[in-house]
């Protein structure tokens, strides 16, 4: 926890300028420029803007208030009740009632969700699990389960994220363009508007920084040394993602012997001190050590021994790998072919198709808040293993951990940081605790 | 096969086969050439391509030169040999080899292990053997790549100055396609390289190289037509590792076929990693042999027409006189003794012809002399028949005349008597004249023949048939003559007057019956003999002596003590007249067997 607020500490004095501090000004237009769409990638930066949920996440990792102000948990945390904040709208007028708020709940997890049941109770909303669900509310605060107006009443099908967020799109036809909500709960955004240009490469995107046509662009991991050596300023979060080959167990590694000398084959080391330039750290356990304090406890070191040891005769046929998105991504996962080729597995990286089920993929898994019980249950819900993860002692987070990673269907590699590069005329440039940018806290330096 | 034909083929044969031997060794030299010339323009094609080859080594190898010479470079490897920190030059390789212009490129550390590599960013910290071969020149080098398979490069190494120990590059451009469309093609020119997938693909257990595989046969553009037919040179360049040159047959066709040279491309090590093959079409000089070829027939063709045509005319010329004198004979032979040769010049042949004129000449003269005596010999030996046979009623007429003159002295009774008797002597002696000059006038008279087709057995079982009855009648019982019928089932068909030959053969069979007072046995019998059908008659009786047998058929010449001599000569008139022969053969005492032959009819 030292070392992490040190860090934190020491970003954001390199990323204030050293000019006197002023009252924050309203208006300007930001403009962030981002690699993916915001909204299924960049970790969901634009439904940040626009959308609000039961809980955030605060500084300390505590689930604070939003949509809800308070919660309660009863039957040993089978039951929950959220009841919601009075007088918010969405960004059609439509008030935030419990039916809306249960409506958008349902359709967010599709089923696979951390309840059985939730139903509204006047306005309050109501969660009912057959197991006890201790991280409902740090849980309620992922991306995932943000707040949006599914159903406008008539049966017409609405357009992308209406919510309750500090911004709203300015026009639904052209949605990368948002403006500050005047009403918004927690108080009006200082900048006027905001202009999201999505697909830009990165290098565009600091060429556009350094230009003065962009206010906030991407940092990705692999390229903060590089961003730095060219004096960029940098705003970087903790270790927010875990960077982890999920290893199928069935078809042909269903051998539990065979996925552990994929374990063992895998050097985190070249990962982390080349691909990913020393940012974040180097993993084996599901949670970072800031975290939980055993991270130490798994070996991170590679045991190619070990590998050809567990291996032994049996000889795997060619494998797929899957990878979500390129750059970094791929050239991991090539690193990872190689360590395995070595091993004597023939892997072969491929760009992630939804519709293959491949034998390896590499993922990058968000690890929300910092809240170990709850980020824990976020990842296992996040690689399909929807397991309520107790809360009473550290000791038993550790076993639980370490239960699923002895089943090797998951090998943590990087812990990553996200980051954002912002101009000079940004101020009060804050993330959020899943690494998004707060731009509802941030101002323009040059506003009127 | 006349001479004219044998003269024509033999003048043809010769001819044609001094045609074709001419045009034999015309075709063997031109394709010798032709050949000659394909090979020398292969040579030239394979020796623009190895200046190439070297051209493209000296390009790589200069490019990671000015790299390594370059400041940035330098830069970095001193960086490196400081920190010892490669991570921030995990993407500099891909920076310099696109700068440069390189398909391969790696930066290796002081330590031997990749720094950075363009074709494989992933293999960072993995060492780079390549990377200890001396810094000078070019070398192939197989290199892997990320998708597991392998590319053929041709690589330089050098090191970056200024650092110790030595940051070196191994830079290298990929013999592909990419690099076969950039070599200097000729029209009809194909080039293709054939490269094993992986270097364990290369040799097989024991250094042999492994299976042609077809599919590795890489053409510029696209793959190469009818890869499997280069298997036999890929194969021998790849055991041999020496360059070798032969034709590849596409298909059937000659034009389909190229002059093609295998060119081993070897690492250091010596071990073949790649074959080039460098193919000329051979179409065109297929093309242009088989337009001489049609040209050679054509002039063969129109030789030996011209020389059949002069053979006609020789042939004709040497064979007109000898056939005109094969003719001349002939006629002579038939009868004709007026037959005439035309003697021209003064060669042998025409020699030959006079002399054939003047012996006609002489016997055509000889015969009418030979005519003139047997006419009047046959005049004579008429009159003295005639004399003979009137001679003999004559006398008894003269004898009753006189008889008949004194008896008119006698009384009117025995006068009566004598004039009776004298008048039936008179009347049976001249009856006796008019039967034997109604014989001569019968001889005279012989009648034409009638022909018609007929079967002989028809004509001698009517004979038989005729005389068995005859012979059964009481007056012949006494004779004791048995009559026996020897006829062929195979029918004998001849163009005969029927009633003639009846009349001819029961002529021969009533000479045969006098012939056999005493008895005896009488055999008709009629047998195909080839073309002829034979008929014989044939007695037992009192035989013949050979001067009878030849003297025979004379006119007049009889053996009986009244006959004329005429029976037989009509006979043989008959025969003669069906264009057959009649002879006789037999012994005294031992019987007569006469025989005829005649044409059978087709």
């Amino acid at each position: 926890m030292l070392r992490r607020c040190a860090i934190s500490l020491l970003l954001a004095a390199v990323a204030l300028p050293a000019v006197p501090r002023t009252r924050p000004h309203y208006g300007g237009t930001v403009q962030i420029e981002m690699a993916g769409d915001g909204i299924h990638a960049d970790g969901g930066l634009v439904l940040r803007f626009v959308l609000d949920g039961l809980t955030r996440l605060g500084a300390d990792g505590t689930a604070q208030p939003a949509l809800a102000v308070s919660w309660k948990s009863e039957n040993n945390d089978h039951r929950w009740e959220f009841e919601l904040r009075q007088g918010v709208q969405f960004q059609n007028g439509f008030p935030l009632t419990a039916d809306r708020v249960v409506a958008s709940l349902n359709e967010s997890c599709n089923g696979n969700c951390p309840w059985t049941a939730v139903h509204a109770v006047g306005s309050s909303v109501v969660f009912v699990s057959d197991a006890p669900e201790p991280n409902l509310p740090w849980l309620l605060a992922e991306t995932q389960y943000l707040i949006s107006l599914t159903d406008a009443g008539d049966g017409k099908t609405l357009p992308c994220c209406i919510g309750t967020g500090p911004f709203a799109f300015n026009n639904q036809d052209q949605p990368r363009s948002l403006v500050a909500k005047e009403n918004y709960w927690g108080g009006r955004p200082f900048v006027d508007k905001i202009e999201v240009v999505t697909g830009r490469a990165i290098r565009d995107q600091w060429l556009d920084l350094s230009v003065g046509r962009a206010d906030v662009v991407e940092v990705p991991p692999e390229d903060l040394r590089q961003a730095q050596q060219q004096r960029l300023t940098i705003v970087a979060s903790p270790p927010v993602e875990l960077l982890a080959l999920a290893i199928s167990a069935t078809g042909a590694l269903a051998n539990p012997t065979l996925r552990g000398a994929i374990a063992e084959a895998v050097d985190r080391a070249a990962l982390f001190n080349v691909i990913f330039q020393k940012q974040g750290e180097v993993t084996a356990s599901l949670l970072p050590q800031e975290m939980t304090g055993y991270a130490f406890l798994f070996p991170t070191a590679r045991d190619l021994n070990k590998a050809h040891e567990l291996r032994g005769g049996l000889n795997a046929p060619p494998l797929i790998l899957g990878v979500e998105g390129g750059g970094a991504m791929m050239l991991a996962a090539q690193r990872i072919a190689l360590n395995l080729r070595e091993a004597g597995f023939d892997v072969q990286p491929v760009d992630s198709n939804p519709m293959q089920h491949p034998d390896l993929a590499l993922r990058r898994l968000p690890m929300e808040g910092t809240d170990a019980a709850a980020a824990m249950e976020g990842l296992l819900r996040a690689v399909g293993e929807p397991a309520a993860v107790s809360r009473q002692s550290t000791a038993a987070l550790f076993h639980a951990e370490k239960e699923f990673l002895d089943q090797k269907t998951l090998v943590p590699l990087v812990d990553l940081p996200r980051a954002y590069a912002i101009g000079p005329r940004v101020r009060d440039f804050q993330l959020n605790a899943d690494g998004t940018p707060d731009l509802a806290s941030a101002s323009l330096e040059d506003a009127p | 096969m006349s001479l004219r034909q044998k003269l024509l083929l033999l003048f043809s044969l010769t001819v044609a086969a001094a045609v074709a031997a001419v045009a034999w060794t015309v075709l063997l030299r031109v394709r010798h050439v032709f050949e000659q010339r394909d090979q020398e323009e292969t040579a030239l094609f394979v020796y623009q391509f190895q200046r190439e080859f070297q051209h493209r080594s000296a390009e790589v190898a200069a490019a990671v030169d000015r790299l390594a010479g370059s400041e940035p470079a330098r830069a970095m490897a001193f960086e490196l040999a400081q920190s010892g920190d490669a991570a921030p030059y995990l993407t500099e390789a891909q920076t310099m080899a696109q700068d440069a212009q390189l398909d391969f490129l790696e930066i290796v550390g002081p330590d031997g292990n990749v720094v950075s590599s363009a074709q494989w960013p992933a293999r960072f910290g993995y060492p780079e053997p390549a990377a200890a071969e001396p810094a000078q020149g070019t070398f192939l080098k197989r290199e892997d790549l990320p998708d597991g398979s392998a590319a053929l490069g041709l690589f330089a190494v050098r090191a970056i100055g200024g650092a110790s120990p030595a940051v070196k590059l191994v830079g290298g451009a990929r013999l592909d396609q990419g690099f076969l469309a950039d070599l200097p093609v000729a029209p009809g020119m194909t080039i293709g390289l054939y490269s094993d997938a992986t270097p364990e693909q290369g040799q097989s257990t024991g250094g042999a190289p492994v299976a042609f595989d077809p599919a590795r046969l890489m053409g510029a553009n696209e793959a190469v037509a009818g890869a499997v037919h280069y298997r036999a040179l890929i194969d021998a360049a790849r055991r041999s590792g020496q360059q070798t040159n032969g034709v590849v047959n596409l298909t059937d066709r000659r034009e389909d076929s190229l002059n093609a040279t295998a060119i081993p491309l070897k690492n250091q090590a010596g071990d073949v990693m790649a074959v080039l093959i460098v193919g000329i079409s051979r179409a065109s000089m297929v093309e242009a042999q088989q337009h001489i070829r049609a040209m050679a027939y054509g002039v063969a063709a129109g030789g030996i027409f011209l020389a059949i045509v002069f053979s006609l005319w020789v042939a004709a010329r040497v064979s007109r006189p000898i056939e005109e004198l094969a003719r001349a004979a002939e006629e002579v032979a038939s009868g004709n003794w007026d037959a005439h040769v035309p003697a021209r010049g003064r060669d042998e042949v025409s020699v030959l012809a006079r002399s054939f004129n003047h012996m006609t000449e002489q016997l055509a003269s000889q015969r009418e002399r030979l005519v003139q005596s047997e006419r009047v010999a046959a005049w004579r030996e008429l009159a003295r028949r005639l004399a003979h046979e009137l001679k003999n009623p004559l006398f008894p007429l003269q004898l009753t005349v006189e008889n008949l003159v004194r008896a008119r002295a006698l009384p009117a009774e025995e006068f009566d008597e004598i004039f009776r008797e004298s008048t039936a002597t008179l009347g049976a002696e001249i009856a006796n004249l008019k039967a034997i000059i109604g014989r001569f006038s019968d001889f005279s008279k012989m009648p034409r023949p009638e022909i018609e087709r007929i079967d002989a057995s028809d004509v001698v079982a009517r004979v038989h048939a005729l005389y068995t009855t005859a012979h059964q009648t009481p007056e012949a019982r006494g004779a004791a003559i048995q009559l026996n019928l020897d006829v062929s089932l195979e029918p004998m068909p001849i163009d005969a007057d029927p009633e003639l030959l009846h009349r001819a053969l029961s002529n021969l069979v009533l000479n045969a019956i006098d012939a056999m007072p005493e008895g005896g046995r009488l055999t008709l019998s009629a047998h195909p003999r080839g073309e002829r059908v034979e008929l014989r008659v044939a007695d037992t009786g009192e035989g013949l002596t050979s001067e009878e047998c030849e003297r025979l058929f004379t006119p007049y010449y009889t053996t009986k003590q009244h006959g004329t001599g005429l029976g037989l000569a009509i006979v043989q008139s008959v025969v003669a007249d069906h264009s057959g022969t009649i002879t006789v053969e037999g012994t005294p005492g031992g019987g007569a067997t006469f025989i005829i032959t005649l044409p059978r009819a087709l």
